[in-house]
């Protein structure tokens, strides 16, 4: 009996915690496409999405965290006026190397500085994948494309995962 | 089939990852957006109404941007506004042009002015037309508004005109009112001057002044220019008049060569008038 509420409890909290990310994604996908051209610097912006995916990743594990790339990159998908799939697909992928680093009973692991490699080598696949559906290769060079979109939005994305960091840490302690 | 579950339990993220890759794929593939069109115009409605409430939020970069690329539009427009203006007085000239040919009884060659020059108060042009064109020494040279000076020498492409604001020329006009003659001379600056008309004469400012039936050089009947001012010259029983030309000798650019000469039995006949009172002086 005690094992039912337990296993009832645990289920609940998991729904409150969906639904707690649920609305982050979806406040964060409002601000990614009103307001993100605000803090653009030379045309990059963070991909505040993708840093969301790699946190679930991180802290719920590969299976949630692939699911929830997938939602959240339709949901970016269709309020972005992108063309359906993309922002999933390259999401997904983020997710899914994300969740190779999620260790069970290691959660506190979170709120360290690994998150922010795993979010930069998370966001350069990431921006890879996505970028390979709109640039022609054979009119740009490749590595000033890699910098830019590889590395310099990666950089900027992992700059303000941060944000997450200390968020972390403040959790940590608290 | 237990085994198969199995399978899939244990590797269950790569099952779903790879479920959820090929369906990014499906969708990516279908790619028409109308397909979707009802729900994302709402999306778009609902996004455009979340952008026009944040716009107050300033952008520096954006703005940065968007200066940069109104300046350049601003120069821009402002070059093509400097060529329309120069188009607008071209084609304003033009136009003048054509109406004074049409109403013209004399025929008449258009001719762009390609060179000027000044020597001590000798003014001359060089027009792009010469006897090709049917051009000779003699014609009158003139805008829309009036007379300009005369050819003097005409090669097969070119010719010279003296100006009439040049200190030789002296040009037998009339006043167009009550006909009344006399010579115009230049004796610098930009007005011309009428002298030896009689105190006795009516003449007054703002009388038009053409040139004189007499001219042996000129074409008669080419507006010279306007009277502004009639001066009493001291010690003397005449007038001297002040006459402001029509034609605007510094902006001039096109000019009318008219083919008419004056008339050459007129001319013979001062030329023998001529030689017989040398004869009677000697």
């Amino acid at each position: 009996m005690k094992l039912i509420f337990e296993e009832s409890s645990l289920k609940n909290r998991l729904s409150i915690r969906l639904v707690f990310l649920s609305m982050i994604a979806l406040g964060l996908t409002i601000v990614h496409v009103v307001l993100l051209d605000l803090i653009s610097v030379a045309g990059i912006t963070p991909d505040l999405l993708l840093i969301l995916c790699v946190w679930i990743a991180f802290s719920e594990g590969q299976t949630v965290g692939i699911f929830a790339g997938f939602v959240i990159g339709i949901l970016l998908d269709v309020a972005s006026l992108d063309v359906i799939g993309v922002n999933a697909l390259s999401k997904t992928v983020a997710a899914f190397f994300a969740g190779f680093f999620f260790k069970k009973g290691l959660e506190s692991r979170r709120a360290g500085f690994g998150f922010l490699i795993v979010l930069f080598m998370c966001s350069i696949i990431h921006n890879l994948i996505y970028f390979l559906f709109y640039v022609k290769f054979s009119e740009i060079s490749i590595l000033p494309f890699f910098f830019k979109y590889g590395i310099a939005m990666s950089i900027y994305t992992t700059v303000f995962g941060v944000f997450i960091l200390f968020f972390g840490l403040s959790k940590k302690y608290s | 089939m237990q085994k198969f579950i199995k399978f899939i339990l244990k590797y269950k993220e790569y099952v779903i990852f790879v479920a959820l890759v090929v369906m990014s794929f499906s969708l990516i593939s279908i790619g028409d957006m109308n397909k979707i069109g009802g729900f994302r115009t709402g999306v778009i409605g609902t996004i455009g109404w979340l952008q026009r409430m944040f716009s107050w939020i300033p952008n520096p970069a954006a703005l940065k941007s968007e200066n940069s690329t109104l300046r350049e539009l601003n120069f821009r427009l402002s070059a093509d506004v400097t060529k329309m203006r120069h188009s607008l007085v071209e084609n304003q000239k033009l136009r003048d042009l054509l109406k004074l040919r049409e109403t013209s009884d004399n025929e008449a060659v258009v001719a762009d002015i390609v060179g000027r020059s000044t020597v001590e108060m000798r003014n001359y042009l060089i027009l792009n037309k010469g006897k090709n064109e049917g051009i000779k020494n003699g014609m009158s040279v003139r805008t829309d508004a009036g007379l300009v000076g005369m050819v003097i020498i005409a090669s097969d492409n070119y010719s010279l005109v003296e100006m009439i604001t040049n200190k030789n020329v002296k040009i037998a006009a009339k006043i167009q009112r009550n006909g009344i003659n006399g010579v115009l001379v230049w004796e610098g600056g930009e007005y011309l001057i009428m002298k030896n008309i009689p105190e006795s004469f009516d003449v007054k400012a703002g009388d038009f002044v053409l040139t004189s039936n007499f001219s042996t050089k000129y074409m008669k009947d080419i507006p010279i220019g306007t009277v502004i001012k009639v001066e009493r010259e001291q010690g003397s029983l005449f007038f001297k008049l002040i006459v402001k030309p029509s034609a605007s000798f510094a902006t001039l650019e096109q000019l009318f060569v008219m083919i008419n000469l004056p008339s050459p039995e007129k001319l013979q006949l001062l030329d023998e008038m001529e030689k017989k009172l040398k004869i009677n002086k000697r």
